[in-house]
């Protein structure tokens, strides 16, 4: 790691640390603030005042709120994300970290997929520019970005498991048959995105001096687009796999909802609806600490792969 | 960019704008334009069910569909229908609840009333042990009401269920370090003392509540002993993986006779439940009203799998009457009957909800039909609205129901849409998150909300008492009336069962009658029963079932 | 006030003067499917604003008969009836109303322009400004809006219920007052966490301009700051933001679909292309009454489809040498 590549990443992550002090503080404060709490979905209706009295004191939601975040982060600092209402009483981390690990697997099953076919699309519809083929390859996979998850799935589900009996639609753990539709509808809708990048990418590369030089060198056609204009193309989309890595950990909600797969993205919704306090914070906390650690990570990355980049330097994109 | 890559591309890319149109097509063409075409529609795409049913039917496992619990496998904790199938077949009280709802002795053999109704004396069975084979005893019992007491627990159902017993609410007031009205008398023999008689506490406990928990597991393992919870049910918990499955293996030693299934899976991943019952993953599959003439229509294979499963339960409107209109018992009856239960019953539910004509559903103990609800009168009602004193100044209603994250059903759309348009009166339906739903209605801050109540154990006391006494917690209508309350105070002491139920059907008749609530349906729930599983009880509340099931290979 | 791209990527392209725009708009008449989209797109809009004159039939009449629920395609019922027999062609009509509503409810509150403003005001001024604008944004990107969304709404709803009733008895607004304001705090609670994706492209767009000879010139002569801004970085990134813009259009009405979906978004009985599919989209409902699906969907994914493909071609145009060499 280049010397200044360490304290320039530890700085990144220094100015995380007000931010996330500012947006927990503030969740804290929302959650408890708002109408409706733990206790009342606790307690339905076998409300009585002793009861709500007994629970409040057992979760602590009897302290004032200031007191009761100073208890939560000493808590944090100690690994203790703090219990779940919602499921009473697992602790936080028992409920969300194995459906943190069933989602990210799933999403990153088809991130895989997404830029496999992406980036050969996008190649392909930048070397065919100039014919009708161009368009037409990029509004095909638009096409199928236009159609939302919760359209799509009922009739994948209809096609492949009520009409021709391919797959089984219930949940059966990540390694299954049952999982190919739920990855499939994760991962091609974003192939488009990818694949415009990408040809825009190779499109800018494609007149390079270096290009030229490999083909006035008589080299196999196959072999510039591959190792000269694809590799070097490749430097955007650092940023967007980077990018994209966060989100596979939070889930798809309406893939997993149809489907039923036990991922965090139904956790969140039903977190956030029952509420669930302890499960909300902690999700929201690890969602904006990814993000951080993604961005400064691409960063890191550039300045590897491309030592013209400086970090720290204004760099735009 | 040679040939060969560009083809395969090409190719690749032809395939799928082909496929998205296969799909079009077929579904435009395969997809019936009218109802009548439905049925054989529902029947074509189920080629295999039946086919290759065999193999789940040749085990003695059970697979049913779970619903992914809400609490640890806590008895004192649990208070959610999903949690409590699995804590009545893993544990067990002193008394339980059999098929058809009666109360039956469980780990106590008899039991004695004296005192007025005020002391119950049980005599245990000297058989009973726990799934580790240690003796259940008296002790043990008082243990477990103790434990349920304790403040530190917090337990959320403590005070509904067992605040009758002497020495309960000081116990969890933290004013007493034990419970006062549970006394060992010796080894088989325990007491429990009453604040004042109630025929229906032995009802009461059928709740899990006050089942018996294992003090030497608890005590070792305070926070981990659900795990593996040591019960004395006629199931002990195998393995439990969240969000998955719940594996319920036979206890041998269970005092009623074992169960005759060596397991039961719940499976606890949703997805389609038909499609997985037609594909032979499960026993038992439910599906929504809206398939219900797909299912039941003769050539579907699954219309003889098809059973009706009613619910103790009543869905209905509660009207604030401390709030403008609702305070003028004219309004309340005006809206009574400007619902047209019968039509949408028949429209949105295929005629297979049950129009409530009472409060008390059906299957429940006490439920008489001489009880009646208002019928449908538009008429009626527009001349109740011009004699009331909101004559042509009917302010906005505001109709809330649980539940941001669900559409509300067609049914308060469809109810909406009457009342606007027999009685002129403009309603907006407004959905509130459930728990700021629960508060808002206990501070009786609405105007009308779309309720629903489902019998914790079966005794009327369990609809009228808790939910129309003008000093019962749960009276967020605000209902008063106090030929009311003097009726069900006589309910609740009475000790001559005939008569409770004939104080409790008066009682019922004046509230509907008062039209502070409008009892709309009487739920049902709509299952599918594999031909192989035999002796499947459909009860209409949470009962332990799984012992009397059996698996008959031959009958497919 | 010609300026050199100063590279082929397309965050990069270079300032535009008032001239190239029309011709820029006449390129993109020339390419087929942008006329289609755009073509597709006025129609939908038209369907939308006009919808009360447009729908054949009231899309709250309901008709509760046996006969009349989930009817296909009919002359009378051009897209069939759903459970209740209300007219599904009125109804998503005004649906695309409420698609519409939401749109423009995001306009007006500056979500968009939030992402406009921070990232010239980081690329302009860089140093701490620009730091601390992107570090927070990087945070704030992370956070799971969904749930604050559903904080703020409950906290705020008895307001939100009294300001809809007064705005429905006292302006002109009426039924659409209640879907404004809901749309509003729903906006509200997102927007201050979504703007890190544009704000960092015109950033970046801003950086690059303002590095340029002409700025540094203007500079030198004693340009006012808001004169360089509005004069020279401005017009240079608003293409850019243009095509940032019709991108994302699919994805702001998308999100009203989604809300409404999961039953968060209009109350019912109101229409969104959300509560449609959710009546209609399960594998059963699909199997037994495909058109309800279908006639729900379509309309709105063929407008989602339109607004991808006019975003690409903008992309496109762009794109200096592409465009050149069509």
């Amino acid at each position: 790691m280049a010397p200044g590549l360490f304290g320039y990443t530890v700085r990144r992550l220094l100015w995380a640390i007000p931010v996330l002090f500012v947006i927990s503080v503030a969740v804290f404060y929302m959650l408890r603030l708002a109408p409706g709490d733990p206790v009342d979905a606790i307690l339905q209706k076998n409300y009585q005042e002793e009861q709500a009295a007994a629970l409040r004191k057992k979760y602590g939601y009897d302290q004032p709120i200031h007191i009761q975040y100073i208890k939560y982060m000493k808590n944090l600092a100690q690994g203790d994300l703090g219990i779940s209402t919602r499921h009473r009483d697992f602790t936080a981390s028992e409920v969300i970290l194995p459906k943190i690990w069933v989602s990210t697997r799933i999403g990153f099953m088809a991130l895989v997929i997404t830029f496999a076919i992406g980036i050969p699309v996008g190649v392909y519809a930048a070397m065919a520019r100039g014919t009708f083929l161009d368009p037409l390859t990029i509004s095909s996979w638009l096409a199928l970005d236009a159609v939302p998850a919760f359209v799509l799935i009922p009739v994948l589900q209809w096609l492949f498991g009520l009409k021709l009996g391919i797959v089984g639609l219930g949940y059966e753990g990540v390694w299954s048959s049952h999982m190919v539709l739920p990855v499939l509808i994760l991962s091609l809708p974003g192939v488009a995105g990818v694949a415009r990048l990408m040809r825009a990418s190779v499109v800018g590369v494609l007149h390079e001096d270096y290009v030229r030089t490999a083909r006035a060198k008589g080299l196999r056609e196959r072999t510039v687009i591959i190792t000269h204009i694809t590799r070097n193309a490749m430097m955007p989309m650092v940023t967007v796999i980077g990018l994209s890595l966060p989100g596979i950990t939070a889930g798809a909600l309406f893939t997993e909802q149809l489907f039923g797969i036990p991922g965090i993205g139904q956790e969140s919704l039903a977190a956030a609806l029952a509420p669930d306090f302890d499960v909300i914070l902690a999700l929201v906390l690890f969602g904006s600490f990814l993000f951080v650690m993604a961005n400064v990570l691409i960063d890191v990355l550039y300045s590897l792969i491309d030592p013209r980049i400086r970090v720290g330097a204004g760099r735009g994109g | 960019m040679s040939n060969k890559m560009l083809t395969l591309m090409m190719g690749f890319v032809a395939f799928l704008i082909l496929a998205v149109g296969v799909v079009f097509v077929i579904a435009l063409a395969g997809g019936g334009d009218d109802d009548n075409a439905t049925p054989a529609e529902g029947g074509k795409s189920t080629p295999k069910a039946g086919a290759s049913s065999g193999k789940i039917c040749e085990g003695n496992v059970l697979y049913v569909p779970g619903g992914e619990p809400n609490s640890l496998l806590d008895p004192i904790q649990v208070g959610d229908v999903e949690t409590s199938e699995y804590i009545e077949e893993i544990f067990g009280g002193l008394v339980t609840l059999d098929r058809e709802l009666n109360v039956q002795p469980d780990i106590a053999k008899s039991w004695d009333v004296s005192n007025g109704g005020k002391t119950y004396t049980f005599k245990l069975r000297d058989n009973v042990v726990f799934h580790n084979n240690k003796r259940v005893t008296s002790a043990d019992v008082k243990y477990s009401i103790e434990r349920a007491a304790d403040p530190t627990n917090a337990s959320p159902t403590v005070l509904a269920y067992l605040g009758n017993i002497v020495g309960v609410r000081d116990r969890f007031a933290n004013k007493a370090t034990s419970v006062s009205g549970v006394k060992v008398i010796d080894e088989t023999t325990i007491q429990v003392d009453l604040v004042e008689p109630a025929d229906f506490f032995i009802s009461e406990l059928t709740y899990p509540v006050s089942f018996i928990v294992d003090k030497e597991q608890v005590e070792k393992n305070p926070r981990n002993w659900t795990q593996k919870p040591n019960g004395t049910g006629p199931f002990k918990l195998a393995e439990f993986t969240p969000a998955e499955k719940i594996r319920l293996v036979r206890n041998d030693r269970y005092h009623l006779g074992p169960a005759k299934l060596d397991e039961v899976v719940f499976e606890l991943g949703g997805g389609s439940l038909l499609t997985r019952y037609e594909n032979n993953e499960l026993h038992v599959g439910a599906f929504p009203a809206s398939l219900l003439d797909a299912v039941k229509g003769g050539s579907n294979p699954l219309s003889k799998d098809y059973r009706a499963v009613p619910e103790l339960a009543t869905y209905y409107f509660n009207l604030n009457s401390a709030q403008a209109p609702f305070d003028d018992p004219k309004v309340r009856q005006a809206f009574a009957m400007s619902i047209d239960r019968e039509q949408i019953n028949n429209v949105l539910f295929y005629n297979a909800l049950r129009v409530a004509d009472g409060f008390l559903p059906p299957d429940m103990p006490g439920y008489s039909e001489a009880v009646t609800s208002y019928k449908y009168d538009p008429t009626k009602a527009k001349q109740l609205i011009q004699e009331s004193k909101y004559a042509g100044k009917l302010p906005r209603i505001t109709l809330s129901y649980s539940g941001a994250g669900g559409t509300p059903g067609d049914l308060l759309v469809a109810i909406q849409k009457g009342w606007e348009d027999s009685l002129g009166v403009t309603v907006q339906l407004q959905a509130i998150d459930s728990s700021a739903f629960l508060r808002e209605q206990r501070q009786g801050k609405f105007q009308m909300l779309s309720d629903g109540w489902s019998a914790d154990y079966p005794d009327p006391e369990n609809f009228l008492g808790k939910l129309f006494a003008s000093d019962s917690p749960l009276n967020y209508s605000r209902y008063k009336n106090a030929d009311v309350d003097a009726l069900l105070q006589q309910g609740r002491r009475e000790t001559d069962r005939t008569k409770r139920y004939t104080l409790y059907t008066q009682a019922e008749q004046k509230i509907v009658d008062d039209a502070s609530i409008i009892p709309l349906f009487w739920p049902v729930n709509y299952q599918v029963v594999k031909p192989c599983v035999k002796d499947y009880p459909s009860p209409s509340m949470t009962i332990p079932k799984y012992r009397y099931i059996s698996i008959d290979p031959k009958a497919k | 006030m010609a300026v050199a791209a100063t590279a082929d990527d397309l965050y990069a392209a270079g300032p535009i003067a008032a001239p190239r725009r029309f011709r820029m708009l006449r390129n993109l008449l020339r390419k087929k499917l942008a006329v289609l989209a755009i073509a597709y797109l006025l129609v939908f809009y038209s369907a939308g604003i006009f919808a009360p004159l447009v729908a054949p039939h009231d899309p709250n009449a309901q008709e509760l008969t046996v006969d009349a629920r989930r009817q296909g395609p009919s002359a009378e019922h051009l897209f069939g009836t759903d459970a209740l027999g209300r007219d599904l062609f009125s109804r998503v009509i005004f649906a695309a109303r409420t698609t519409i509503l939401f749109t423009l409810v995001v306009i007006v509150t500056g979500g968009l322009v939030l992402g406009l403003g921070l990232g010239l005001l980081a690329g302009y001024r860089g140093g701490w400004v620009d730091t601390a604008i992107m570090r927070v944004g990087e945070v704030l990107g992370g956070v799971p809006t969904l749930i604050l969304m559903l904080a703020i709404t409950a906290s705020f709803r008895g307001r939100i219920n009294d300001l809809s009733f007064w705005l429905e008895d006292h302006t002109f607004l009426g039924s659409d007052a209640k879907t404004l304001v809901k749309f509003t705090i729903i906006v509200g609670a997102t927007t201050p966490f979504a703007w890190i994706g544009s704000s960092r492209i015109v950033r970046g767009q801003a950086l690059s301009i303002r590095e340029s000879s002409f700025v540094t010139a203007a500079e030198a002569m004693g340009a006012s700051t808001w004169r360089i801004v509005s004069r020279h970085i401005l017009p240079g990134v608003m293409p850019l933001f243009i095509v940032g813009l019709s991108a994302s259009m699919a994805g702001i009405a998308g999100s009203e679909v989604a809300l409404s979906y999961l039953g968060l978004g209009i109350d019912p009985p109101g229409a969104s292309f959300g509560n449609l599919i959710s009546d209609a989209g399960f594998v059963r409902t699909f199997e037994q009454y495909p058109h309800l699906l279908l006639a729900s969907s379509l309309p709105v994914i063929l407008f989602f489809y339109a607004w991808n493909l006019l975003g690409d071609a903008l992309v496109d145009l762009f794109e200096p040498r592409t465009h050149t060499q069509r």
